[in-house]
């Protein structure tokens, strides 16, 4: 195949060329690929549609990753579910954390993210703060929520679209089990879909989400491979005041860290939860 | 005709040693005895360059149609493989069509999945492979589609039925053309786009009248609705049908299809034409070759017991209704004769009171025209071993 056409929609359909495959793997029902292309580097697609390419990827996760860690500003434990290509975990690890915990449902996810996305993880799954878990992410929540683990800070769902394996992780039952990981003032994000053409997905996240929390939003930021503008990602806390830090303190949090990013810094961060009035629209009417 | 009175005489096109030159006649014994010492008995032998020029001629009788081979024909990765080298789409049906596909690595974005009636897991299923056409016929299946309708693009099966089509498709699915406008507008409600109509005539139809009734009517149909929705309907899909020549009659699918490039002419140009022919393109490239295993004289009759029956590869016999033109390579005196299954049962025979010259154990029966809906629907009783398919001409040929 010289040609990858993503079959995310029937109307219409991006095209990569495939300038060098480095892997497919087909298992029943699961096509993995990860291929470079001239204007990308390297681009992972499951099941016909683009997951992460080297180019952009840096926005989704710094998103993902700093805008729930710098709101909170001293999370110590975070639990990262799915994000086996290792972009999640490179990013959390940047802050000053005591413990992170990542599950994935398949280690040869992560092996094959290793060796073919090396940029993606970037050695973060050597760091001594992690603890892998391969599991089931609803199997991880169900359990850890019935246990007496000290609960976490932050909560990243950085799932694969609701039709796939991720498909529990957008269901009422995991939503409430996650809170139930979650401390009281603690915060979780997730990944929800571009609502430009995929309304649904923030509907049905508000419907679900929305009931658990008493402070449920969203925050947006363009991934250009996402195709269809806006990314959203849904926030669910308990402390109120989280999505609107003070600027000053962002900037010193943000300051203090040096992170260097490409995308995320304070005025972004503050900016990416002014939505455009179709995903208002969109939320309003679930 | 599947079972024949023991009175009547089966009519069947038949080829002996006194019909065919003996230099043909011998050359084919010759390369069939060849493959079974090499693979055993029976076989299915699927030459690809046969099915190469019925793709051809169909693409060359309907230049403006996109042909999506219909997998279910003959679900296959070797007739696969030559399908994805034409530039072929593919029409899949279930999970283990995708699968097969999958294998193959053909892009989702090459295939229509047209059956009308689907679980939601199959939905998901088959978007996960790629697929994002879907048919439906009825307001229940369109609701099914509610959670998927930003990435889908579905097709509405009317029912027009040939009455000439040995296989009636149109009994079980399709909605009655005068039900098209209040589905198209009821999808709209729902959010799902209507991309445009499909239908299927019937199978093995004799002419192609039918076809172009439903072309007639489609256009209608779909210009009526264009002149006032606000996304327009622009595919019609004309199914299958085309007949495969078990009569050994030297059917013209140009000829055939001339009514139907006619009907198609008068759409406008901006309209995407496709069809999901089956049993056309690869009936005449799969040969069935069996071995006489066992031989009596019964109520009069020469009985030859074969090595594959109607469980087996002639299992269309049954199914599909067909009839197949069988070949032996022996001619001089016939007499009454019913060739038999390897089956216990007794509805397990090919052809009953065949006018045969005398045929002796370890000779070959070969079956014609065996491609379509034959392995398709074989079965598993008595535990007997499948016809194995051995490939012709893997490698297209350097013209
Ligand atoms: C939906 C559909 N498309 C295509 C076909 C193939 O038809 P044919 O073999 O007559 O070309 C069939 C046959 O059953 C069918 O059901």
């Amino acid at each position: 195949m010289k040609y990858f056409k993503e079959t995310l929609y029937d109307a219409v359909c991006q095209e990569y060329r495939v300038d060098k495959l480095y892997f497919e793997s087909k298992t029943e029902h699961q096509h993995l690929m990860i291929f470079h292309n001239a204007m990308l580097g390297r681009v992972m697609t499951l099941d016909g549609i683009v997951q992460t390419t080297e180019a952009d990827e840096f926005i989704y996760h710094e998103m993902l990753a700093h805008v729930p860690m710098l709101a909170h500003g001293q999370a110590k434990r975070v639990l990262i579910i799915g994000g086996g290509d290792g972009g999640m975990l490179r990013e959390v690890v940047k802050h000053p954390i005591a413990h992170v915990t990542q599950v994935e449902i398949d280690q040869s996810v992560v092996d094959m993210a290793i060796e073919y996305l090396p940029k993606h993880s970037n050695g973060a799954y050597n760091d001594a703060r992690l603890n892998l878990v391969i599991d089931d992410g609803f199997n991880f929540v169900n359990t850890f929520a019935a246990s007496d683990n000290e609960k976490f800070d932050v909560i990243i769902s950085d799932s694969t679209d609701p039709i796939g394996p991720g498909e529990v992780l957008f269901s009422d039952d995991f939503y409430r089990l996650a809170k139930a990981c979650l401390k009281s003032d603690g915060i979780m994000v997730t990944q929800n879909g571009v609502p430009f053409f995929q309304a649904d997905e923030v509907q049905n996240t508000q419907t679900r989400m929305g009931a658990l929390y008493r402070d449920m939003r969203f925050y947006c930021a363009p991934i250009p491979t996402y195709y269809g503008g806006f990314m959203t990602f849904a926030w669910g806390t308990d402390n109120t005041s989280a999505s609107a830090p003070d600027a000053a303190d962002l900037n010193h949090r943000f300051e203090a860290l040096a992170l260097e990013t490409r995308y995320y810094n304070p005025a972004i961060h503050t900016a990416s939860f002014a939505l455009p009035q179709y995903i208002h629209k969109a939320i309003e009417s679930a | 005709m599947t079972q024949t009175s023991e009175n009547q005489i089966d009519t069947r096109p038949l080829l002996t040693g006194d019909t065919v030159s003996a230099d043909e006649a011998q050359a084919a014994a010759e390369l069939y005895r060849e493959l079974i010492s090499q693979h055993g008995s029976p076989l299915l032998v699927f030459d690809a360059n046969v099915l190469r020029e019925q793709f051809r001629s169909l693409q060359a009788a309907l230049p403006k149609v996109e042909l999506y081979y219909a997998v279910k024909a003959h679900p296959d990765a070797n007739i696969i493989k030559v399908i994805d080298e034409l530039g072929g789409g593919f029409d899949i049906a279930s999970a283990g069509e995708m699968d097969l596909l999958l294998d193959h690595q053909v892009s989702g974005r090459r295939t229509i999945h047209t059956h009308p009636i689907k679980k939601d897991q199959e939905i998901r299923d088959a978007l996960r492979f790629g697929a994002t056409t879907f048919v439906v016929d009825n307001f229940h299946e369109l609701k099914k589609l509610v959670n998927y309708r930003s990435r889908v693009g579905v097709l509405l099966r009317v029912s027009f039925r040939s009455a000439s089509a040995k296989v009636d498709l149109s009994k079980k699915f399709g909605c009655s053309p005068d039900e098209v406008l209040a589905l198209v507008e009821q999808a709209e409600q729902l959010g799902i786009h209507i991309k445009g109509l499909s239908f299927h005539v019937g199978s093995q139809v004799e002419d192609a009248s039918k076809h172009v009734e439903a072309i007639h009517a489609c256009r209608q149909l779909m210009s009526q609705i264009n002149r006032q929705a606000e996304k327009p309907l622009s595919v019609l899909d004309i199914g299958g049908g085309f007949p495969a020549d078990y009569e050994l009659a030297g059917f013209s699918i140009n000829t055939f299809c001339a009514p139907i490039r006619n009907a198609l002419a008068e759409l406008p140009s901006d309209w995407h034409l496709i069809a999901e022919p089956g049993r056309y393109l690869i009936a005449p490239a799969v040969t069935s070759i069996t071995s006489i295993a066992g031989k009596s004289q019964r109520n009069g009759f020469a009985w030859y017991y074969l090595d594959d029956g109607i469980y087996g590869s002639y299992s269309g016999q049954l199914f599909d209704h067909a009839t197949y033109p069988l070949q032996v390579f022996r001619g001089g005196q016939t007499a009454a004769s019913i060739i038999a299954g390897p089956t216990c049962d007794s509805i397990d025979i090919v052809a009953e009171n065949i006018m045969l010259p005398s045929l002796e154990i370890g000779d070959l029966v070969v079956g014609h025209q065996m491609g379509a809906y034959t392995a398709a629907t074989k079965t598993r009783f008595n535990s007997l071993p499948d016809a194995k398919l051995v490939v012709l001409n893997a490698s297209a040929r350097v013209d």
